[in-house]
């Protein structure tokens, strides 16, 4: 897969405010406000790797597709496939519970 | 040892056939040296052979490693030896490159469909933090009731 077409899917994914695709080697492609987050990067690669080591009991694979990081305003959406790591950056609209 | 006491009367260094007491004193002959020269003979056979006897008690327990060097090894052992090591080592680094490579699973084969789904609802992430709370609230009560000493001399006799 061309750099071009792992980054075209990302674009249009609703409310995203930037991406990065990271390799163990490095960012390969980033956008938006995360272009050039080597920090961020870093971060969420250490994130991923930590939390794909949790496995259920009796099971082989990690037990998530996707890591949620949830902040006020904006979250962090991540997965991993064919060896690279998604990071795409979404804004948070959350809905405060009605209080009657 | 052997002759050591010339004259009887004078007085002697205390030698050591001279402090081992003798059975019987009127037995002893009148010059201390043929005492000394008819007994000291078999005194030293006993004492060689109790040597002997403790070397080759010795000898029988230890592994001298200085002489295993001198164990010649052919060449084509040597050859063998390094083959079959390097043969180990590749299967164990394999096992290693391999648990490096699993470090970063594949999640997904569609990544845009699982980025681009739904957030997380904001009751499920509430639910998340309570229960984290509590968690970590019932993790800080945990402490240890020391009841007797953790540390204890053992009586060593």
């Amino acid at each position: 897969m061309t750099t071009a077409a792992l980054t075209a899917g990302l674009e249009r994914i609703p409310d995203q405010l930037g991406y990065l695709v990271i390799s163990e080697d490095g960012v390969l492609a980033s956008a938006g406000e995360l272009e050039n987050d080597e920090h961020t990067a870093g971060v969420m690669m250490e994130m991923v790797r930590t939390a794909s080591r949790f496995r259920l009991q009796g099971s082989a694979d990690p037990a998530f597709k996707r890591m949620s990081v949830i902040l006020d305003d904006f979250v962090y959406t991540v997965t991993v496939s064919g060896q690279k790591v998604f990071v795409v950056k979404r804004q948070n609209n959350p809905h405060e519970p009605l209080s009657v | 040892m052997g002759c050591c006491c010339s004259n009887e009367g004078e007085p002697t260094e205390p030698l050591i056939p001279h402090t081992i007491p003798h059975p019987n004193p009127v037995s002893k002959p009148p010059n201390g040296t043929d005492w000394i020269t008819t007994n000291v003979p078999s005194a030293r056979t006993d004492e060689q052979a109790l040597l002997t006897s403790i070397l080759h008690k010795t000898a029988q327990n230890i592994i001298d490693v200085s002489a295993a060097d001198s164990v010649m090894m052919e060449q084509h052992e040597y050859m063998d030896k390094a083959r079959q090591y390097s043969t180990k080592l590749a299967v164990l680094s394999n096992s290693v490159s391999q648990k490096k490579a699993l470090i970063l699973p594949s999640l997904t084969s569609q990544p845009h469909q699982v980025l681009a789904s739904d957030l997380v609802p904001y009751s499920d992430v509430q639910q998340v933090a309570k229960i984290a709370a509590y968690a970590y609230s019932a993790i800080s009560q945990i402490k240890v009731d020391a009841k007797e000493e953790l540390v204890v001399q053992f009586a060593i006799p």
